[in-house]
């Protein structure tokens, strides 16, 4: 049967809308507040013993031996494990692309800093990281490869010896008459850019609890994991067991943003669980080891980024090639980040040909993971220049030149070319709300008039895609599998009429336990106290994935609203037996099914839910009593992409204007923000508040990775930003507060209208800042090309102008 | 391994104690061994914000102070906050009612640092609020709803007088 | 991130530290706010055997006024500091430079003490130390011993106490009435250590320079006194020609800083010029 999902607000079974869209109080908070919700830390089982990691020091070395004795006769020290146990139970890593990977604990060689080598499990992590000093490992060190571009050269060493070079993937997607384009162009322009390492940096770092059951072979783990299934299901495939013998808890998780990592240190656990006859072995992952070897880095890059462009301002073709520095080995799923950019390759315009050259390539460096936004933003950085670029050589205003280029709002659904689908939008008015809130004519006058003290201000104004809602296919061309991702929910209404909705992911910070709450409440008309919800393994919770390339939101939307419906349906048929109609005679409104005709006669959904619970003997004979229904959702119309990658792949295009000031002190090089103004269009917001939560923590991310995050390696290999004294994270003194609007162009695709969220300002920030900055140099003639804009690289920038 | 210290402290208002090694670190001794588990750990080397505590009432960061340290002294936690029938403290309404959170992970830390600016300062400026929580970490919020929920929480406590 | 296991003392004399000091030898280490050397336990940088902690020696915190100086307890918190009014009246440069360390919760446990015995160069107390000319008291197992500030700070954190000895106070000159005074840093984000900093103190005398101070921070092994330049400034009518030329001389003077991955060398000689230029500015303006 196929569903009608409620296309707006409108829509919803009531007279009047009382939760949906509201900025009510989020479900999640009393428990947060009073430090009570169960992050993964706070979980102490029986018998529990405390695992450490050895990590290797050298980039790149063969490991000749390892000596894990003296570690083992510590007294607390109850088991021991190196890559050979790895050899022995478990298979390679699993790698997108295919092939680029080891074991979880190195074998013959280590390939980063970081890497782990081997671990203990004992009674308390103080002795347990005692141990570790213990452990004798002799390493012969072998060149490391650091640098991309070097690693990318036919001859270079090779990061892994089976492979004829160190490319992971290199290919050469074209869509329409690039060549063309370029040829036939009045004006070509053409850059470099390099966007450094940055990455996710929740402040709960990986977590997990593990146990080996030895007599019946079945884990069980508890951690704080995005994707509790997706982990479940690698467990099953790494460690060769069946796949309903391994069951995953996810526990709250404070953040993660795509970094969460944590596949090597679920499976070491795991492994010592088994060693240590079925404990459980808990492994708290440190600041330090997150930095250094976990899910932290992300977007290592190198660009050269061409555009054609005729007189009036209008883009016709976009060339960008990317150099992207993976790392040791592509686990983790950071190579998506390379891909996703096709999603909204053209950003906000209608560019009718783009080519996209890309090369993913190994070194000696921790492997990249996904970060917020998974790959767009530094993509989105250099798009945003160049457009900027071309305007300033046609003498066009940075906002007009995007107006000329802006898709239409009436040719929604719109292809881009590189073969997504954008759903709906209203560009130019964001931007002219952005405009008209910033009073950009009298910016433009305050900063001529800096300009004349010899003030360095610049203005940036950039309008994004958040490509929202993704699906596997689009990331087939790097060797994922399928086409659809189910979310579910299962919600039920108990003998009390009380609501319990339960769902596969836990909570991680986004407050969509409110949104399924504010739903269910408002479907049935209740209020919000008579919902719950709840998580469950996944053994026990409907097909799910969590939170992830910004689908949540909208996934589990239509899931509610599917389970919601399904359960009405059986609802209606008791009422009909009750009153005596046809099922189509009766109506879900205000929490009453009603005879339609006859509104007097009606029964609240708490009536006949109790009803099927304890009165068999009213049941029709078609329904069961069971007042339940489990509904899993995906996105309609996905197919597999064409020859050229092209694909209806992320379903929903959430755009955002953000206009930034910002002045760049000449002796420092530090840049001040000095105003911020967001117009934000993420079509229906189901709860404004987590929406206006979303842009400003993301803004906030956006700034980090524009003016002070990085990760960086010396020559040897080392990362040197192993502390978060050196990982500079944003504070409350670096953060601005944007003033912000709201725009709403409903998605005509999503349940309700709403779309993908989540990612949100990350898309833009990086970029309007950079072109901000690059407007205040305008009159120095330099251009800052690098990402972030430490204060050391813009003052360079600034002694190379007066140098001149 | 150095002989275990025993150490007597109070936490919200009841008496501990706790034998432990030199080398524990505050935080882990208030989560470890005492139960505590609503103070948090994000980096362990002061930086974060996320454990701290107060101590004689003064907001200090538990990672960087060794549990051993504690003998004699008071602390408050997040778990001190609310009353005991469970009626959140003002600060967590606010936090609550502005949004002051999302994943919560650094919430205690934060509760407990306004917890002290709001003593001293009972109506601050924006600045002293910035200056305040300047050296926390959120990596959600973006903190322009944690200052939200440092005013409101003002006034509430204001208004209580 | 745990530290080694370590012996704990917590001695409540001077006499009784010192003398633990000196049955554990060199691998004892005192803890005082514990905001430096907690941090490095935790990574394991620091591998004491022997942890002796001040914070119960009695009689280590004050800030009083003792003659001309300021007399202030080693284990003082910064926190004491910031919120003196005494303080603030009779040495606002302290107390300026106080509120540049790192963040209220570090500076309530963090000691005057502390802080100077650790000596990180890009730290704020000891170039303040050496541009007031205090005096380090200091216990060892046989005597006291005062240590100008200009002796003190030997390299990069490595100061003039042995291992044996404790730090129990610091004297700090006050600020004669009239000096002005400044303190300039760059970091990168609010309450960092500066990548570079300046602190600075200039007397006029009748339109002239009668005496100047300037200090360097973050760009040697230690703070750093640039006297050459103090001399720039002496007997002249200090102005903004005659200021930015001593920012841009020490741009060139002053030997090779330290690079990092927030700066390199050359920055760091730029800021400083740059950084001193703006403290001389300043203090100009608060000169009588
Ligand atoms: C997040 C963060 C930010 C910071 N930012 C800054 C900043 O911007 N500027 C800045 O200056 N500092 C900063 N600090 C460091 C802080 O100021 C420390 O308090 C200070 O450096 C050391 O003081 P302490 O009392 O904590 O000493 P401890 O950490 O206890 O000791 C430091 C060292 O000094 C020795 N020592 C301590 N007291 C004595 C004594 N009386 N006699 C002899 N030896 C002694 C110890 O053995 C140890 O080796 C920061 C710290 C953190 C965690
Ligand atoms: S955990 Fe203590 S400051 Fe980060
Ligand atoms: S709410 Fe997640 S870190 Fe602050």
């Amino acid at each position: 049967m196929a569903f009608e999902f409620p296309k707006s607000l409108d829509d919803l079974p009531v007279s009047k809308v009382k939760w949906v869209g509201k900025p009510v109080n989020r479900v999640e908070d009393p428990q947060l507040v009073t430090g009570k919700t169960e992050f993964i830390d706070n979980v102490t089982l029986p018998g529990m013993l405390h695992c450490a990691i050895l990590h290797s020091p050298h980039a790149h070395a063969r490991i000749k031996s390892i000596d894990m004795s003296r570690a083992a006769a510590l007294p607390g020290v109850v088991t021991t494990l190196t890559g050979e146990d790895a050899e022995r139970w478990t298979r390679p890593m699993y790698t997108t692309p295919q092939g680029w990977g080891g074991y979880v604990l190195a074998t013959d060689r280590v390939r980063f800093v970081g890497e782990p080598v081997a671990a203990v499990a004992a009674t308390s992590r103080y002795i347990a990281e005692d141990a570790l000093e213990l452990i004798d490992v002799e390493y012969e060190p072998i060149d490391p490869i650091v640098d991309a571009f070097a690693a990318a050269q036919p001859d270079s060493p090779k990061v892994f010896e089976d492979h004829d070079d160190n490319i992971m993937y290199q290919r050469i997607f074209t869509w329409g008459e690039v060549e063309e384009a370029f040829q036939k162009a009045d004006h070509v322009y053409k850059e470099s850019f390099r966007w450094n390492r940055v990455g996710a940096n929740p402040l709960e770092t990986f977590g997990i609890i593990s146990e080996w059951d030895i007599v019946e072979d079945s884990l069980t783990c508890r951690g704080s994991f995005q994707t509790p299934s997706f982990m479940a299901m690698g467990r099953a495939a790494t460690f060769r067991l069946p796949s309903n013998k391994v069951r995953f808890i996810a526990q709250p998780h404070g953040g993660s943003f795509g970094g969460k990592g944590g596949g090597r240190g679920t499976d070491i656990t795991l492994m010592l669980s088994r060693k240590a006859g079925g404990r459980p072995v808990k492994w708290i992952e440190d600041r330090m080891e997150y930095l250094s070897s976990g899910g932290s880095q992300a977007w290592d890059r190198h660009y050269d980024v061409s555009i054609a462009v005729k007189d009036d301002g209008t883009v016709t073709a976009l060339r960008v090639k990317l150099l992207d520095d993976m790392g040791a080995t592509a686990e983790g799923f950071g190579a998506t980040g390379a891909v996703k950019p096709m999603a909204s390759f053209t950003g906000c315009y209608a560019i009718p040909a783009a080519e996209y050259d890309l090369t993913l390539v190994a070194t000696n460096k921790l492997p990249v993971s996904p970060y917020r936004g998974m790959g767009p933003p530094p993509h989105n950085f250099v798009l945003e220049q160049m457009m900027d670029i071309a305007a300033r050589d046609l003498d066009l205003d940075p906002a007009e030149i995007r107006r000329r280029n802006f898709i239409p709002a009436d040719q929604f659904p719109y292809i881009i070319a590189s073969g997504n689908e954008y759903d709906s939008g209203e560009y130019e008015a964001a931007l002219d709300k952005v405009l008209e809130m910033a009073g950009y004519e009298d910016l433009r006058r305050e900063q001529e008039e800096a300009r004349a003290e010899g003030r360095l201000v610049g203005i940036g104004v950039v309008s994004t895609i958040e490509p929202g809602v993704f699906d596997w296919n689009a990331y087939t061309v790097i060797g994922t599998a399928g086409i659809g991702i189910p979310e579910g929910v299962t919600v039920a209404i108990d003998t009390m009429g009380k609501i319990t909705a339960r769902v596969g992911f836990a909570l991680e910070g986004q407050g969509q336990y409110t949104v399924i709450t504010q739903l269910l409440a408002e479907y049935f008309g209740t209020e919000l106290e008579d919902v719950r919800v709840v998580h469950v393994d996944n053994l026990s919770a409907p097909p799910n994935f969590g939170p992830g390339g910004s689908r949540l939101g909208v996934a589990i939307t239509g899931a509610v609203l599917g389970a919601a419906q399904r359960l009405t349906e059986k609802l209606t048929k008791v009422a009909a037996k009750m009153f005596e109609v046809q099922p189509e005679d009766i109506e879900l409104l205000d929490g009453m099914l009603r005879v339609k005709k006859v509104p007097e006669s009606q029964l609240s959904v708490r009536n006949v839910a109790a009803i099927m619970l304890n009165r068999s003997d009213m049941l029709p004979p078609d329904v069961d009593p069971s007042p339940q229904a489990t509904f899993a959702w995906t996105a309609p119309d996905r197919v597999e992409p064409d020859e050229q990658g092209r694909v209806k792949s992320y379903l929903t295009a959430a755009n955002a204007c953000h206009l930034v000031m910002v002045e760049i002190d000449p002796g420092t090089g530090k840049v001040e923000i000095l105003k911020y103004y967001i117009a934000d269009d993420c079509g229906t917001r189901l709860n404004p508040a987590n929406v206006e939560g979303m842009i400003q923590g993301a803004l906030a991310q956006g700034v980090g990775a524009a003016l002070l995050e990085e990760y960086v390696y010396d020559d040897d290999g080392q990362l040197l930003t192993a502390s978060f004294m050196d990982y500079l994270l944003p504070t409350i003194h670096e953060v601005p507060f944007p003033e912000k609007a709201a725009l709403v162009t409903p998605s005509p695709f999503t349940p309700l209208g709403a779309k993908g969220a989540g990612e949100s300002a990350i898309h833009t920030t990086p970029a309007a800042i950079m072109c901000a900055i690059n407007d205040a140099l305008l009159p120095l003639g330099v251009r800052a090309k690098e990402v972030p804009a430490s204060p050391n690289r813009l003052w360079k920038l600034i002694q190379g102008a007066s140098d001149q | 391994m150095a002989a275990k210290r025993d150490v007597r402290l109070t936490v919200n208002g009841v008496a501990y104690e706790a034998s432990v090694e030199p080398r524990m670190t505050l935080v882990d001794m208030l989560r470890g061994e005492l139960g505590l588990t609503g103070t948090h750990v994000g980096c362990e080397h002061g930086v974060c914000g996320a454990c701290t505590v107060l101590m004689d009432g003064r907001a200090v960061r538990s990672c960087i102070m060794l549990a051993v340290q504690a003998d004699g002294a008071e602390f408050m936690t997040v778990e001190g906050l609310a009353s005991e029938a469970g009626e959140l403290h003002p600060i967590q309404q606010a936090f609550i009612e502005e949004r002051g959170l999302q994943c919560g992970f650094c919430t205690p830390g934060f509760m407990m640092t306004i917890h002290e600016l709001l003593q001293e300062t009972p109506d601050p400026t924006e600045e002293e609020i910035k200056d305040a929580l300047g050296g926390a970490i959120c990596r959600c919020t973006g903190y322009e709803s944690i200052l939200k929920s440092v005013r409101s929480a003002a006034k509430k406590l204001q208004a209580l007088g | 991130m745990k530290p080694v296991s370590f012996e704990y003392f917590a001695p409540t004399s001077v006499a009784d530290a010192v003398s633990l000091l000196q049955e554990h030898g060199p691998e004892a280490k005192l803890l005082a706010g514990g905001q430096s050397l907690v941090p490095l336990l935790n990574m394991r940088l620091a591998r004491p055997t022997a942890v002796i902690d001040v914070n119960r020696v009695e009689g280590l915190d004050y800030v009083r006024e003792d003659g001309d100086a300021l007399a202030i307890g080693a284990m003082t918190h910064q926190r004491t500091v910031e919120r003196s009014e005494l303080v603030q009246r009779v040495n606002p440069l302290l107390h300026a430079a106080t509120r540049l360390i790192g963040h209220p919760q570090i500076r309530n446990r963090g000691t005057v003490g502390g802080s100077i015995a650790h000596a990180d160069p890009a730290a704020e107390y000891p170039a303040v130390a050496l541009a007031l000319d205090a005096e380090m008291r200091i216990v060892g197992p046989n005597a006291e011993r005062l240590v100008p500030a200009a002796d003190f700070f030997v390299t990069y954190l490595t100061t003039a106490l042995e291992p044996t000895e404790m730090l129990t106070e610091v004297r700090v000159p006050a600020l004669p009435q009239g000096t002005g005074w400044s303190i300039q840093e760059m970091t990168r984000r609010h309450g960092d250590f500066a990548l570079a900093g300046a602190a600075v103190t200039l007397t006029m005398d009748g339109g002239a320079c009668s005496d100047a101070r300037i200090v360097l921070f973050g760009v040697g092994a230690t703070p750093l006194r640039v006297q050459q330049a103090e001399e720039r400034l002496v007997g002249e009518r200090v102005d903004a020609t005659l200021m930015s030329e001593v920012g841009r001389e020490i741009k060139t003077s002053i030997d090779e800083p330290l690079a990092d991955i927030h700066a390199t060398s050359e920055y760091r000689r730029n800021l400083a010029g740059v950084l001193t230029e703006r403290a001389l500015v300043e203090a100009l303006e608060r000169a009588a």
